[in-house]
């Protein structure tokens, strides 16, 4: 079932497969919207908005399903390439987007905003800044001890979130049960259902920059992943595109997770879903993980919302679908030659 | 593309690795490094890869000093056919190969077509063109190191780098290898640099008319350095190694071969 040999229905897949999702994630929920209505609430979102009658549906469209879609795609694409990137990097299948205490570390910034500034922007910039700030401890713990800078970061990334996942508990700890302690909850369990047009213009920037710096050096991510030696041979500044990697991954996740809490999973393995497919080529992986782990986090989504009447917590469906699913493709694919 | 090592001097904190050494290889030529474990011969290789930064002395290529040299610059000059290689992740074996034209593609592109065609004709050269969509994890240490070869001619530079390009291969892949080296060296005029356990290679290279150098390195330093008869020889095999070696001559078809191989340790309280 390999689509290597196979560029077009590929290449039409990466495409369409997202496109169908949001298209079908307009129509799916508990108010329902005819295929006609929604062309026409698509396309002259004037007629619908100003006209009091109607101005429902054109809110269900245009503030809730339609930026919910998006969000779930960018959201998905951003941890998905950059858990691919960070296994390249890190020459470590079993590494993901998270992988360097940015979710843990912005699990921890969100439940200091919850806390401190309820209902406020300052949870998003928390989240992002204390993401931020766990790479750079991540970095400087692993710089103590002088080895593979590979095998370090990694320790120190294990040691930061751990840390902050510490602090997180304490922080549950301390917060009001009654209020407080829910929203720490949820929002550590992954959630879009506060998906607006504002937050994913605000998340896209960081998103934008870190998955742009990631397709630029995406062939230096094939050789990174033959080892210092290796590349450094072959011609790669090794400390600048380790840097160039670190960086970009970090802001990535760092702005995905500020506005969906943390969705595990995704980064792990999305990747290796698109190397069974795909192949390990960076040059390919890397495009194809945004597409695919856009569409799923969008289908998941949209179980999310729709399974039952009650919204079940997305860290949870994308174990519950994505451990499943990962054994079908590795049973059809037999591996597909990704390791 | 001529190499030329000056006084080079390297020390880790707790130790003085490398002591002085000086050597030049000229284009077409082939410098064995023979020597036993832990006597610097993978730190020589490194700093003349730009790994590490030596304590003292120069490497020059073409007249050119290669300290603060970008990477990408040095790749362009020097490649390198590793013992082992990185196998985490399955590429294919034209993914691998294509690798070798990094240096080419800039800090921020790939590879393109024409490179791809240059990796294939790499391919080609060394009778692997059937391998190019194999799995490179998947092959025999002999075909892999055919692959890496490949890579390195990919890399189009005026010298490679060997370490050891033979040791867990079997009899035929072995000879296959060291052919491809000569053969290499003669057609496309590179130098060769290889650092091997081997001392019947530098025989064979001779026996088959390439200028052929060996140097016997042994705790930093140069031993001695000169052609395979000249270095290799039973009484420097005691001095190094403190073992009895035998010489063998064999003539036959009009080739002369040399072999050398250890029988015995000079100090019988050695003996197991």
């Amino acid at each position: 079932m390999s689509l290597k040999k196979h560029p077009v229905p590929a290449f039409a897949i990466c495409i369409g497969l997202p496109i169908l999702l949001i298209g079908l994630s307009l129509f799916i929920g508990r108010y329902t919207l005819g295929f006609s209505e929604i062309v026409s609430i698509l396309f002259h979102p004037a007629e619908w908005m100003n006209d009091p009658e109607r101005a429902i549906e054109y809110s269900l469209i245009h503030e809730i399903r339609l930026p919910r879609a998006l969000m779930a795609f960018i959201v998905g694409g951003a941890l998905s390439v950059s858990g691919g990137a960070l296994q390249g990097m890190f020459r470590n299948p079993l590494v993901d987007s998270g992988m360097l205490g940015v979710s843990s570390g912005a699990g921890f910034g969100a439940c200091l905003g919850i806390i401190l500034f309820p209902n406020s922007a300052m949870v998003y910039f928390l989240a992002f800044a204390f993401g931020l700030l766990a790479v750079m401890l991540s970095y400087l713990a692993g710089k103590i001890y002088d080895s593979a800078p590979t095998v370090t970061l990694v320790l120190g990334g294990v040691i930061v979130s751990s840390v902050f996942s510490a602090l997180i508990s304490f922080t549950k700890f301390t917060a009001d049960p009654m209020e407080k302690l829910p929203t720490i909850t949820f929002w550590l369990m992954g959630s879009l259902s506060r998906a607006n047009f504002q937050d994913i213009s605000i998340a896209l920037i960081p998103i934008s920059i870190g998955v742009a710096g990631i397709m630029l050096v995406r062939w230096q991510i094939n050789v990174l992943s033959l080892g210092e030696k290796e590349a450094r041979t072959l011609g790669v500044n090794t400390t600048l595109s380790r840097a160039i990697v670190i960086v970009c991954t970090s802001i990535a996740t760092a702005g995905a997770v500020c506005i969906s809490g943390t969705i595990g999973w995704i980064g792990l393995i999305i990747p290796h879903i698109v190397r069974m497919l795909f192949g390990n080529d960076n040059r390919i992986l890397l495009p194809a993980s945004l597409c695919i782990g856009g569409a799923f986090l969008l289908a998941v989504d949209l179980a999310a919302r729709s399974i039952v009447s009650t919204e079940i917590p997305l860290g949870v469906l994308t174990a519950l679908i994505g451990g499943p699913f990962f054994i079908l493709i590795l049973k059809r694919t037999k591996g597909g030659g990704s390791w | 593309m001529r190499l030329k090592i000056e006084n080079l001097h390297f020390a880790y904190p707790s130790n003085r690795v490398l002591k002085g050494v000086d050597f030049s290889v000229n284009p077409g030529e082939i410098f064995c490094i023979f020597g036993p474990n832990g006597s610097g011969k993978t730190t020589l290789l490194d700093c003349i890869l730009g790994l590490l930064t030596p304590d003292g002395g120069t490497i020059a290529i073409d007249g050119e000093n290669t300290a603060n040299m970008p990477p990408a610059r040095l790749a362009k000059k020097i490649a390198y056919v590793s013992q082992k290689s990185g196998r985490t992740f399955p590429y294919t074996v034209l993914e691998m190969v294509l690798m070798g034209r990094t240096a080419y593609a800039g800090m921020f592109a790939s590879p393109g077509k024409a490179d791809v065609e240059i990796a294939e004709s790499a391919l080609d050269r060394l009778g692997m063109l059937s391998f190019r969509n194999r799995i490179f994890t998947r092959l025999s240490g002999g075909e892999a190191q055919l692959v890496k070869i490949a890579r390195a001619i990919a890399q189009d530079t005026g010298l490679i780098i060997f370490d050891e390009p033979t040791s867990h291969l079997d009899f035929r892949h072995e000879l296959n290898v060291i052919k491809y080296i000569m053969k290499t060296a003669r057609e496309k005029n590179i130098a060769v640099i290889m650092a091997t356990h081997a001392p019947n290679h530098a025989f064979f290279f001779e026996s088959h008319g390439l200028p052929t150098r060996v140097a016997l390195m042994d705790n930093g330093v140069f031993e001695a350095s000169g052609t395979p008869s000249e270095v290799l020889t039973p009484e420097n095999m005691a001095k190094v190694f403190g073992v009895v070696a035998r010489q063998f001559v064999n003539s036959e078809n009009d080739m002369m071969h040399q072999f050398l191989m250890p029988v015995d340790f000079c100090d019988p309280k050695a003996e197991p």
